[in-house]
């Protein structure tokens, strides 16, 4: 398996060989081997005595990741959607892009996501999971970008992968915190200890961050917005991503997770909920579009809003009908995207309001419509399989479990009304999409070019789809027992009984609900013109849209706001703020832990002469700040260092107070002779109020250095490690002056650096002076 | 007296601060050596002061003033003086290149 | 196990350093002699991270003094690691570096201020002395200043002025805060310090001298709120010294810090801690902000320096091995990717004449390369597997959820979503679009650019997909600072 999820990577390798010859052939020709090996590879896993199948390899074990992967009938019926559907894709594509297009990006991207979307469905390892699915992002988003001149593609590409970045980094958070509760990173495993996660006290917040991971991935409510805009992609991507495989992914996660999570009332409310609502907002919406693929978006996301809330219900009919409808969808919605495509590769148009009447020019595409699009309706008919999976949903609709949350009660009443009501649109939309393309009057007109049959080549993949769509319709149960069983039992988490399904079982409720929508739908798709002014109407102004680009909008302006308050450039400021955060933190940790202590023992006694050089030290200090003359400042800075010469001298320090004037000197020279040039100091000018809180910054400060110094000689915890140089300073250093050999000797690698501190410092002044910009050396 | 050193150490810190707060770069400066001037205070008083000798070896000496305390200042003054001296040039040159020592008129914006 | 491999890694780039001071002016001679010594500088870091590995910690008694009456520098994996991911820059750097500088800055001693910055990080790194601590930071600050004023641009001048002044401050309140905690423990080595700080359990004054170390640090390492100092004079100076800058000063800082609250400070968790996790979720969401806020490319990857020190932070306050562990991977991770992605945004500006991303449009269609190896750093850099950043973000979440903390690994993950925007935009506005054809592409200048990234990323790549072969190391460093007594006996021995 390891082997053929990277089968798509190692080809997309060679893909700038295969490139250079792509006018003699198309690179798509090569690119078809992936998917269609891995097709065939997993093909023969089809059958009635079909077990789970799990292989593992070594990744980061140190870090539990793994490339385990476990076939199981949930990710075989996902990795024979992905490599059959990409097999048909591909094939179409080498006819809907011209060899003048960059193929060799476009199969790159392609391939990557096919790997991408293998890993995701085969992954046993959360975080190996969650690093396909993020690739799935990243490819799509490339994919949506493939035309990256036009500001569309740009802005779809950036909406799909920052929703579903943002859904992907949550799921993240979930599979940590499951994995840290279960202590394992297998999904399999962690099934095992479900009642060990549905105890955890952090059960509800991994549910939430799991589900916002597959809600964003699957285009449910609201962050269904991505999928319109991602409709920039080329079509065969739409086709194949943003219908058949990427967003399924979404749907996927939910249903792996479903043994575990479905103990939980809250599983129903939220994926239920979520998927009902999705639908009909879904369905609704996708009445008030014009173009082709907007349509199609927005039935994708109203029909994957149906899927999930089957998952939701969790019963064995639901979750049956679930799985059969992920196929159907599948087969329906594959065809139509690639019959859209077609019509736009004929037409130079998708805008359905300029289209009409091409069923006689375009014989073959249109019937394909028809199957398609009356499959999706679930009309009534027995070679289509939209219908069985419709019936059935409707049947499991009336048969959910009671619950212990009231609002899930509620929710369950209301659910086939909701089921009937968007159905009712499904219907609307799916009539309009077929008859205001192909039936009515001509508009040609209106078209760039002159509509007529697509070749061959293009009609092959729509054709099979087509022919799924009816054989699945004609043999409801070819597929069921060899293949859905095993899926739906994967996600039941216990074994369950293949359903029979059959086109007529009597009238039962359901069919009545069957027939509601057809006949409502039928009388609204008619008279569809006259709805137009509510369509335009609700929700009008009101979208998501809004939120998304609000959001994104702002995170520039309003962190530019932000930041500029205090990025201000202003020194002042910043100094200012970090002195305050230093004082606020240091009193509060000073008071937290009462650190302050104050003790005179053993202090050195005072003396007049130190009170006097101590004083004359602070009055000049303090005179620095009110000085005038640059000079004089200078200098009574100046007299602030030589005080503390003299005060090294007391205390003993007589290298020091050497090194400390000759320093000072030094240094006076340096600053009148830098400041000789510039203007004098000005009166200080501040408001009043800047003036008191610089005062009351300072103050503090000095004060906290004071008081943690006071604190500090007070809780003398330890002897000194001085004495030991004072021992040892002769004997092994061979110096009287322990001061000079501490410096030279043992502490020698400071003086060493000090002195090429130094040395940078000179040389820095040397390129500071020399190195001018020619602007000023004239 | 180690409480008074200290004392007269937060002054020097306090003018030092308030100087490094103001918007004309000979104070910030001045502002900078008076803190540094606190700070190697801060480290001598951190020793013992004046329980003994200065720490030069003799035979009828017991006690020495703490020596380690004076090696590091020995070193923080040799650094700071580097410092100081390359911001003194520093801030003579952005000045002229600039054409003011105004520090609160050196903002900037984000393009530059 | 003594030896004095543990002052190579920073002895040789120092007399490299001097030695290049004396050809300055020759600059065919001295590019390629900073580009050997540097190559042969890592190979010896590589050896001695080897034999570490092997034999345990090496430990140098410098001048014979026995610990912990002398400096001693102590070669241990966490400190070899980085010195090792130091060089890996470095490496980058110094190729990059020709085309990037003009004449004039080569001959004004970069070489030597690089090799002396490159010495100084080494020296914080390894050394086991908080004193000595402070020279090696003084040495790789007085070298940024030399680097960032290196050309004497307006700008350049204005922002130096503020950088070098809020660092001298913080250095100042670095040695008196040494000074009180000599005043208490008698002491400036680190492990004896550590040592006698536990005795005591942390009472008293100790746990706010912690705190003035954390501000110390923090400015350093650009926390919240702490680093406004940054973003504007990161940018001012040539792209290659960015990149050192970026990839190296606030690392120290936070490796500082690190050392510190995983050695000395660990008694008193439930306020320094606690304290720091608070401080990790303000540094998250506003260095994210910050980097939402700006079209300036080479400003948006400043800003993004700051949350990735707030992940950093994060692993130390959840005071886990995990946490640790994770602290470190990402440490790694981000010295080479922020140094990466200022030689790439470097290449952008001089390619496309403007750091405007407003400006910028199409790049892609000149430059493939640069445009992919861009848009594999916006992941590296958000987190996405499979590369390093992932790895790094996953442990330490990990630890995070570990220690309960869940609340601030959300913020992480948030945080990650706007740090991926930030930076993905320039992809999409930047290099994506219409070809401009007013630019004429200079494919030459281009490859001199790329070539170093290539390098970098490669790094970046193998820290993912193969992280197999480092987080086990890692780990080990992770269960290593959790129990700090190994360092203390190592040093002290008795």
């Amino acid at each position: 398996m390891l082997f053929a999820v990277f089968l798509p990577v190692l080809l997309a390798i060679f893909i700038p060989f295969f490139s250079k010859w792509k006018e003699k052939i198309h690179t798509g020709y090569f690119v078809l081997l992936a998917p269609l090996a891995v097709f065939i590879y997993f093909v023969p896993h089809v059958g009635n005595d079909f077990s789970p199948v799990s292989q593992s390899y070594n990744w980061i074990p140190s870090l539990n990741i793994g490339l385990d992967f476990y076939l199981d009938g949930l990710s075989l019926l996902f990795v024979l959607l992905i490599s059959g559907i990409g097999t048909l894709v591909t094939f179409y594509s080498i006819f809907y892009l011209h060899k003048s297009e960059r193929l060799d990006q476009f199969y790159v991207y392609l391939l990557l996501f096919m790997t991408a979307m293998f890993g995701v469905v085969l992954s046993d390892n959360v975080f190996v999971l969650y690093s396909f699915w993020e690739l799935t992002s990243i490819s799509s988003f490339l994919l949506i970008g493939y035309w990256n001149y036009r500001e569309g593609s740009r802005y779809g590409a950036l909406k799909s992968m920052l929703i579903t970045v943002f859904g992907g980094l949550s799921m993240l958070g979930g599979f940590i915190l499951l994995s840290i509760i279960t202590e394992t990173t297998s999904i399999q495993a962690m099934m095992e200890q479900a009642d060990v996660i549905l105890s955890s006290e952090y059960f509800g917040l991994i549910l939430a961050l799991v589900l916002l991971g597959a809600f964003t991935k699957s285009a449910q409510f609201p962050f269904h917005i991505w999928l319109p805009d991602a409709m920039e992609a080329p079509t065969p991507v739409s086709a194949y991503l943003h219908s058949a495989t990427m967003v399924k992914a979404g749907i996927f996660l939910v249903a792996r997770f479903t043994p575990i999570f479905s103990g939980s009332d809250w599983f129903f409310v939220f994926v239920s909920g979520i998927g009902i609502l999705t639908l009909v907002w879904g369905s609704y919406m996708a009445v008030r579009q014009t173009d082709l693929k907007g349509i199609l978006a927005f039935s994708t996301i109203s029909q994957l809003g149906m899927i999930m809330s089957m998952l939701g219900f969790g019963t064995s009919v639901a979750i049956f009908a679930a799985v059969f409808h992920i196929l159907n969808h599948a087969t329906f919605k594959g065809s139509l995207f690639m019959i859209a495509g077609i019509v736009d590769h004929e037409t130079g148009t998708r805008d359905i309001r300029r289209l009409g009447g091409l069923a006689t020019l375009m014989p073959i595409s249109a019937t394909l419509a028809f199957f398609g699009t009356f499959s999706m309706a679930g009309v009534p008919l027995p070679f289509l399989n939209g219908f069985y999976s419709k019936e059935m949903f409707f049947d499991a609709s009336l048969e959910i479990h009671e619950s212990s949350i009231a609002f899930a009660n509620v929710l369950a009443q209301a659910i086939p009304y909701l089921a009937v009501f968007g159905s009712i649109f499904t219907f609307v939309y799916s009539m309009y999409l077929v008859f205001g393309t192909f039936m009515g009057e001509k508009k040609l007109d209106q078209l760039k070019m002159k509509p007529h049959e697509a070749p061959i080549g293009m009609l092959v993949s729509p054709i099979i789809l087509v022919l799924g769509v009816v054989i699945i319709g004609i043999f409801p149960n070819l597929v069921n027992s060899t293949f859905l069983a095993h899926t739906a039992e994967a996600i039941y988490g216990q074994p369950m009984k293949a359903k029979h399904v059959e086109f007529w079982h009597g009238w039962i409720t359901p069919l009545y609900m069957s027939l509601i929508v057809v006949g409502v739908g039928a009388v609204l798709a008619f008279t569809r013109k006259s709805w137009n002014s509510i369509y335009s109407f609700f929700p009008g102004k009101l979208s998501f849209n809004k939120v998304y680009d609000f959001l994104v909008d702002q995170s520039e302006k309003a962190s530019a706001k932000i930041t500029n308050l205090y990025m201000t450039g202003s020194l002042r400021l910043y100094m200012a703020l970090i002195l305050v955060a230093i004082l606020v933190c240091s009193f509060g940790v000073l008071w937290i832990t009462d650190g302050f202590a104050f003790d005179t023992t053993g202090l050195a006694e005072i003396t007049v002469h130190e009170i006097l050089i101590a004083l004359t030290m602070a009055v000049a200090a303090i005179c620095t700040i009110f000085t005038r003359n640059k000079i004089a400042a200078i200098l009574i800075l100046g007299v602030v260092g030589y005080g503390l010469a003299l005060l090294f001298v007391v205390y003993r320090a007589p290298d020091l107070a050497l090194t400390q004037l000759v320093v000072e000197t030094i240094t006076v020279a340096l600053f009148l002779l830098c400041f000789y040039h510039l203007p004098n100091l000005r009166e200080r000018t501040e408001k009043a109020s800047q003036k008191l809180i610089n005062i009351v910054i300072s103050v503090a400060f000095g004060t906290l250095m004071t008081v943690v110094a006071i604190s500090a000689h007070s809780t003398k915890l330890f002897d000194k490690i001085s004495d030991y140089f004072l021992e040892t300073s002769y004997k092994l250093g061979g110096g009287d002056n322990v001061v000079n050999v501490i410096l030279v000797d043992m502490r020698g690698i400071d003086t060493l650096f000090e002195i090429v501190v130094l040395g940078i410092a000179a040389f820095a002044i040397y390129g500071l002076i020399k190195l001018r910009n020619k602007k000023e050396a004239e | 007296m180690e409480l008074i050193m200290s004392i007269l150490a937060g002054v020097l810190f306090t003018a030092g601060v308030y100087n490094l707060l103001q918007k004309q770069m000979l104070r910030i400066i001045i502002g900078t050596a008076l803190i540094s001037h606190g700070a190697h205070l801060f480290i001598l008083t951190m020793g013992e002061l004046k329980t003994g000798a200065p720490p030069i070896l003799d035979y009828d000496i017991e006690h020495y003033a703490d020596p380690l305390p004076q090696a590091l200042i020995l070193t923080s003054i040799v650094i700071s003086f580097g410092v100081t001296s390359l911001l003194l040039v520093l801030a003579y040159r952005a000045s002229k290149e600039n054409g003011t020592d105004n520090m609160e008129k050196l903002r900037g914006n984000e393009n530059d | 196990m003594i030896s004095n491999l543990a002052a190579l890694p920073i002895v040789i780039p120092l007399i490299a350093g001097v030695l290049a001071a004396l050809f300055h002016k020759k600059l065919k001679i001295v590019r390629v002699y900073a580009q050997v010594l540097t190559l042969i500088n890592t190979g010896v870091v590589a050896y001695i991270l080897f034999y570490v590995h092997q034999n345990g910690s090496v430990i140098l008694e410098s001048g014979d003094w026995m610990a912990p009456f002398g400096i001693v520098l102590v070669a241990d994996m966490l400190s070899m690691t980085l010195v090792l991911t130091t060089n890996i820059v470095a490496i980058a750097c110094i190729f990059y570096a020709p085309q990037s500088l003009s004449q004039k800055q080569e001959e004004f001693y970069f070489y030597t201020f690089y090799f002396l910055l490159i010495s100084g990080v080494s020296g914080a790194f390894i050394t086991g002395d908080l004193f000595n601590l402070f020279v090696f930071f003084e040495v790789l600050l007085m070298a940024s200043y030399g680097l960032i004023v290196l050309g004497g641009e307006k700008v350049q001048l204005r922002e130096s002025m503020k950088y070098v002044l809020i660092n001298l401050f913080s250095s100042m309140l670095f040695v008196t805060t040494i000074a009180f905690l000599y005043s208490v423990v008698g002491t400036v080595n680190m492990a004896q310090i550590a040592e006698r700080v536990g005795e005591v359990e942390q009472t008293g004054i100790l746990t706010t001298i912690g705190i003035l170390l954390f501000f110390v640090f923090g400015t350093k390492a650009a926390l919240f709120p702490l680093y406004y100092w940054l973003p504007r004079p990161y940018i001012a100076p040539n792209p290659v010294i960015s990149a050192l800058f970026g990839a190296l000063l606030t690392k120290v800082g936070i490796y500082s810090l690190l050392r510190v609250f995983s050695l000395i400070f660990v008694h008193e968790r439930d306020v320094t801690h606690e304290f720091f996790i608070w401080i990790a979720a303000l540094t998250l969401i506003f260095g994210s902000i910050g980097a939402l806020s700006t079209n300036n490319i080479k400003l948006v990857v400043a800003y993004n320096i700051i949350p990735a020190v707030g992940f950093m932070l994060v692993g130390i306050g959840v005071y886990n091995s995990t946490g640790f562990s994770g602290t470190v991977y990402y440490l790694v991770h981000d010295m080479i990717i922020k140094a990466a992605l200022f030689l790439l945004v470097g290449a952008i500006a001089y390619l496309a004449g403007t750091s405007d991303l407003r400006k910028i449009r199409g790049l892609i269609h000149h430059y493939p390369l640069l445009g992919w190896m861009f848009f594999i750093s916006a992941f590296v850099l958000a987190g996405i597997p499979p590369f390093s950043g992932f790895v790094g973000k996953l442990v330490l979440l990990q630890g995070a959820m570990e220690a309960d903390r869940i609340i601030i690994a959300i913020i992480g993950l948030g945080s990650s979503l706007l740090i991926l925007l930030s930076v993905i935009r320039i992809f999409v506005r930047g290099f994506w679009g219409e070809k401009d054809e007013s630019i004429t592409p200079n494919r030459n200048a281009a490859r001199g650019f790329i070539m170093p990234v290539v390098f970098l990323l490669f790094f970046s790549v193998i820290l993912g997909v193969g992280a197999e072969w480092f987080y086990p190391s890692i780990e080990s460093i992770g269960d290593y600072l959790m129990n700090p007594e190994n360092y203390i006996e190592s040093i002290l021995k008795e």
